[in-house]
């Protein structure tokens, strides 16, 4: 019994807390595997049976994972999703970090600029895909006003669909993240820049030595949330290319998401389509696992370093 | 001799076949819906707010007159995500009993047997299927026999919308029923003017409104063949029906989709409304719209004849009503369905005056309800007759919808190579089902 | 009063660029502005759209401005169309004040545990809770609703928010921002006698005010926006939310425009003014300079 105990801990206050902190988990814990964890786990065994929704399921083993090595469309939307991530997530943490910088500051009219920085994740998406495919409408569009750019056919050409998804998913994100970053600037302690201004430190020094790094936290947690979302990226190809081709011309503006949810709900090949969400489910998991590598050497936790 | 009793034969064929359509015009075939025998509770699916008030209306009388004690759950689900939701919950097994089908979507649901074989029930009923025109319910009927397993509830055609205003100024006699490609060409390039920013016609967006009405006129199948599996974009007539557009595009009579603002066949209709087109392919959908909307003197007439078949052809599609092959109870959802496809149930359809009703005999109803003397509403159902069903579905669905007329209208690609791209999409989209 | 004004007057001065020049100054505006403008656009095409007249919507190119402004006749055509608008704006109020409050407990819980209790299997259960997050939905949709239907919660609140108060996204964010609070302060109150319950309570919450506002702001619009997830479990005419309502103008053939904008614009407006609210919280680390170092 008492080595049973020791799992919790060696000194009856180690176990004390271990037992509370298992107790305060309990409810979010058991309800996201109840909800979440049971359906992930149903959807991974439909990854080995073929299943159209009505007949029987058939098992077919690996079938639906090799299919996935052979299917150009699979490595096509791989592309695609990288080149999002690529174009998106460094541009839209730099903007964000940007925003919520200069936001932060006593500024005439803050209040107003972040309301108005906040609106894309409130406006309606219809209303959205009206206005974005009207600024990239060939000769008409907003984007006529820079020299060039006006006359190339942004949403049909295949090479050039994925930088106006990349705008909108930018724009629709730039704000959510604004706001976790302006959180986290209220953690940087205040006494750190008055010591550095003490210290004859430009603002410019104080941004890189002292925001940056007890900022970091933060931006660990909305780059791993970047990554994350730019995977599941479908509402905006959804917007931008429903009006012309779904999926944009050849499958240019397919992500793994679009693909996953095509397969499933307009094919009804819903193994194939679990299998495909494991596949993105493994690479999202490899990028998160490295990332979580990688934070120690660069995240900076105030009541570790106490 | 022979040669001769061939004409006669002939001759006498076509006298029947005009009794037959004068018949049908002065007394159109009924449909008449029968009493259930055994009440109970149906769920059922439809996507159109307006239509479920509609409906609704229609179910009162049913479970007044012809089944005291039956109850419908009627639920009403958005268009936009209705196949997804429709294919979540019959993989969830929990399929309505009664719901609405598309042309282009049933396949899926024959396919794999899902849906009630309405046929015993319209036998049992007296109705003939053939008071419906073929393109209607053709692509409803499934097996050796070639049973009905939908309903129509209501159908939709295309003819030329056209701007009298711009008619009249360039000094042009309005088009009729009986002309060609050619006509049409010619009032194109005499309609275009390019300093007002004016083109000739739009007709080629999308499926149903665009250039595979075009196809269909030379006698091919657009797309794909009836069988579900032959390609037929590399056919003879699809290539002329293609050229011929394409040609009216490159002689700067047609706008690009680019020029358009989209590829939607919305879009070609509002740059029509907006005076910036002078014909433009619609739907009888567009009417409503159409009435409210344009500023002009306008009219509609049937699409050009092709100048060798001399033929005229709409895409025509039809809604249906299907039940679930698993529900309880099959005779209480026939009974409704065939109560609401019959005259009875149709005349709510009729007399809302939005889209037009499956039942022959309230074709006349739905052309009076939009009280107008202006516009010739009899052109579209004048174009029933010789009228091209849907053969496309869900799988190929974009590559005739959009890609094809995108790589031809908007990027300039040759006929040749697109529908050469298009049947390599079609192949492989019919291998991987 | 007069610690307030003080306070006020630190903050300024800790502001990181506080004595940036004019130029840079400049500079910072007319990034914004510019920022701004295509932040701000859709939501005014939004708007105006909404105060369209039937005969306006059809007009290419894109008209950016009525003619004939007619918001009211545009709502008394949305409610006429959709009697029951009202209804599913109160159905959206139920179920995100639900899923929010539910999942502030559950999560404000459980972040806690996670940054400062050791217990054995924390890193797995950490692990797959955050393994939830990178689960595409879509990929359960279909389990979801079967688990749903089985637990016999099909059409009904309990679909959209049972499963709506867990969260592996909250759990995430709070436990970032709790670990960033110096743990002698919650060692103190611990030697005090306080139980967790009341050192979360007391200390760690109320240290967390920016995080709560931006988990509130985050996890309020979502809730608020949620569509599909709805649309699969509860689309009943008593249990249908905003979104749904505002899906349901759009027909097979017609999508009148102004009609979804002004739904769009009146489901909208309660979560601005929620953000207006809110969004001071995000800045507001004046109260706590005392705690912190």
């Amino acid at each position: 019994m008492s080595t049973l105990l020791n799992i919790f801990g060696r000194t009856p206050r180690a176990r004390r807390k271990a037992f509370w902190g298992l107790a305060l988990i309990a409810p979010n814990t058991i309800g996201l595997l109840v909800f979440f964890g049971i359906p992930v786990l149903v959807a991974f065994g439909l990854s080995f049976f073929e299943w159209n929704g009505i007949r029987a399921p058939e098992f077919t083993g690996l079938d639906n994972f090799t299919r996935i090595f052979r299917d150009p469309l699979f490595g096509r939307a791989l592309a695609n999703t990288l080149t999002l991530a690529l174009l998106v997530v460094p541009l839209n943490m730099a903007l964000a970090l940007g925003a919520a910088v200069l936001l932060n500051q006593r500024l005439p009219l803050r209040n107003l600029f972040r309301t108005i920085y906040f609106l894309p994740v409130v406006t309606s998406t219809v209303a959205a895909s009206v206005v974005w495919i009207w600024i990239f409408q060939p000769r008409l569009g907003l984007i006529g006003i820079v020299p060039g750019l006006g006359t190339l056919q942004w949403l049909t050409r295949p090479e050039l669909v994925l930088i106006p998804i990349a705008a909108v998913t930018i724009w629709q994100r730039v704000g959510f993240d604004m706001i976790l970053f302006l959180a986290g600037l209220q953690n940087v302690p205040r006494a750190l820049h008055e010591a550095a201004v003490i210290d004859g430190a430009n603002s410019r020094q104080r941004f890189f030595n002292i925001t940056l790094p007890m900022l970091s936290p933060t931006t660990f947690l909305i780059l791993t949330l970047n990554f994350i979302s730019v995977f599941q990226i479908f509402d905006q190809v959804y917007i931008m290319t429903q009006r012309t081709t779904p999926g944009g011309v050849s499958g240019s503006a397919t992500t793994l998401t679009f693909l996953l949810y095509q397969t499933g709900f307009t094919r009804s090949e819903f193994g194939y389509a679990s299998a495909i969400a494991l596949a993105l489910f493994v690479i999202v998991l490899s990028i998160t696992v490295i990332q979580l590598r990688l934070q120690r050497r660069w995240v900076f936790y105030e009541s570790e370093a106490g | 001799m022979r040669i001769k009793s061939l004409v006669l034969a002939s001759a006498f064929a076509m006298a029947l076949g005009t009794v037959g359509i004068a018949a049908a015009q002065d007394t159109p075939p009924a449909i008449t819906p029968v009493a259930c025998e055994e009440p109970g509770e149906l769920t059922m699916w439809v996507w159109d707010e307006n239509w479920a008030t509609i409906i609704g209306e229609a179910i009162n009388e049913w479970t007044t007159d012809y089944c005291p004690g039956a109850t419908v759950d009627l639920q009403v689900q958005p268009w936009a995500n209705y196949w997804e939701l429709l294919r979540t919950n019959v993989a969830g097994g929990d399929m309505p009993d009664v719901f609405n089908m598309s042309q282009t979507n049933v396949g899926f649901y024959q396919e794999n047997e899902a849906l009630l074989d309405l046929q015993p029930y319209l036998d049992a009923a007296g109705i003939d299927t053939a008071v419906w025109g073929s393109g209607m319910i053709d692509p409803y009927r499934s097996g050796e026999e070639g049973d009905l397993y939908a309903l129509p509830v209501n159908w939709d055609t295309i003819a030329v919308y056209y701007n009298k205003d711009l008619f009249d100024a360039a000094g042009l006699e309005y088009p009729t029923a009986e002309w060609t490609w050619d006509d049409f060409a010619a009032d194109a390039e005499a309609l275009t003017d390019a300093d007002a920013g004016v083109y000739g016609a739009a007709v080629y967006s999308e499926y149903q409104a665009g250039w595979p009405n075009w196809v269909a006129a030379t006698g091919v199948e657009p797309v794909i063949a009836s069988d579900h599996t032959t390609c037929t974009l590399t056919d003879e007539g699809s290539l002329e029906g293609l050229n011929f557009l394409k040609g009216l595009l490159d002689a700067g009579y047609m706008p690009t989709i680019s020029d358009l603002g989209g590829s939607s066949a919305d879009d070609a209709f509002n740059a029509w409304l907006a005076g910036r087109v002078a014909m433009v392919a619609g739907g009888s959908w567009k009417l409503p719209t159409a009435l409210e909307s344009a500023d002009f003197n306008w009219e509609v007439v049937q699409l050009p004849r092709n100048p060798e078949t001399g033929r005229s052809r709409s895409i025509v599609h039809s809604v249906g009503y299907v039940g679930a092959a698993s529900t309880d109870t099959p005779d209480l959802a026939a009974n409704l369905i065939i109560f609401l496809g019959s005259d009875a149930g149709q005349r709510y359809f009729a007399e809302a005056g939005g889209v037009a009703p499956a039942a022959p005999s309230q074709q006349q109803t739905w052309i009076d309800a939009f009280g107008t003397d202006e516009v010739n509403i009899q052109t579209f159902v004048d174009a029933l007759q010789d009228s091209q069903g849907v053969t496309v579905f869900d799988e190929v669905w974009n590559i005739g919808n959009t890609e094809l007329p995108v790589n031809i209208f908007d990027l300039g690609m040759s006929v040749e190579e697109a529908t050469a791209l298009g049947c390599e999409a079609v192949d492989t989209a019919v291998a991987g089902m | 009063m007069a610690a307030q004004a003080i306070n006020a007057k630190e903050q300024d001065s800790a502001a990181p660029f506080d004595h940036i020049s004019i130029g840079i100054k400049v500079v910072s505006y007319a990034i914004l502005i510019v920022g701004a403008f295509f932040m701000i656009l859709p939501f005014l095409w939004m708007a105006s759209t909404a105060c369209k007249p039937n005969a306006e919507l059809a007009v290419s190119p894109i008209r950016f401005f009525p003619e004939n402004p007619s918001c009211l006749e545009v709502a008394g055509q949305l409610y006429e169309q959709s009697p029951n608008f009202n209804r599913y704006l109160l159905n959206s109020f139920i179920v995100t004040v639900a899923r929010t409050v539910g999942q502030l407990i559950t999560c404000s819980l459980a972040a806690y545990g996670f940054a400062r209790y050791k217990f054995p299997g924390r890193s797995a259960l950490f692990a797959i809770s955050l393994g939830l997050l990178i689960v595409p939905f879509q990929a359960i949709l279909i389990p979801e609703f079967i688990l749903i239907k089985s637990l016999g919660l099909r059409n009904t609140f309990g679909a959209i928010i049972i499963p709506g108060v867990f969260s592996a996204f909250a759990l995430f964010l709070l436990r970032q921002a709790f670990m960033q609070i110096p743990i002698e302060l919650e060692e103190a109150a611990e030697i005090d006698g306080a139980n967790p319950l009341q050192i979360l309570w007391r200390i760690t919450l109320p240290l967390s005010i920016p995080a709560i506002a931006a988990f509130a702001v985050i996890t309020i619009q979502a809730a608020w926006n949620d569509f599909l997830f709805p649309l699969v479990v509860a689309n009943t005419t008593d249990t249908r939310v905003v979104t749904i309502g505002i899906a349901l103008l759009q027909g097979q053939r017609d999508t009148p425009y102004n009609l979804i904008m002004m739904g769009s614009l009146i489901a909208t407006l309660p979560m601005l003014a929620l953000f207006v609210m809110l969004q001071r919280y995000f800045i507001e680390g004046v109260a706590q300079s005392g705690l912190r170092r």
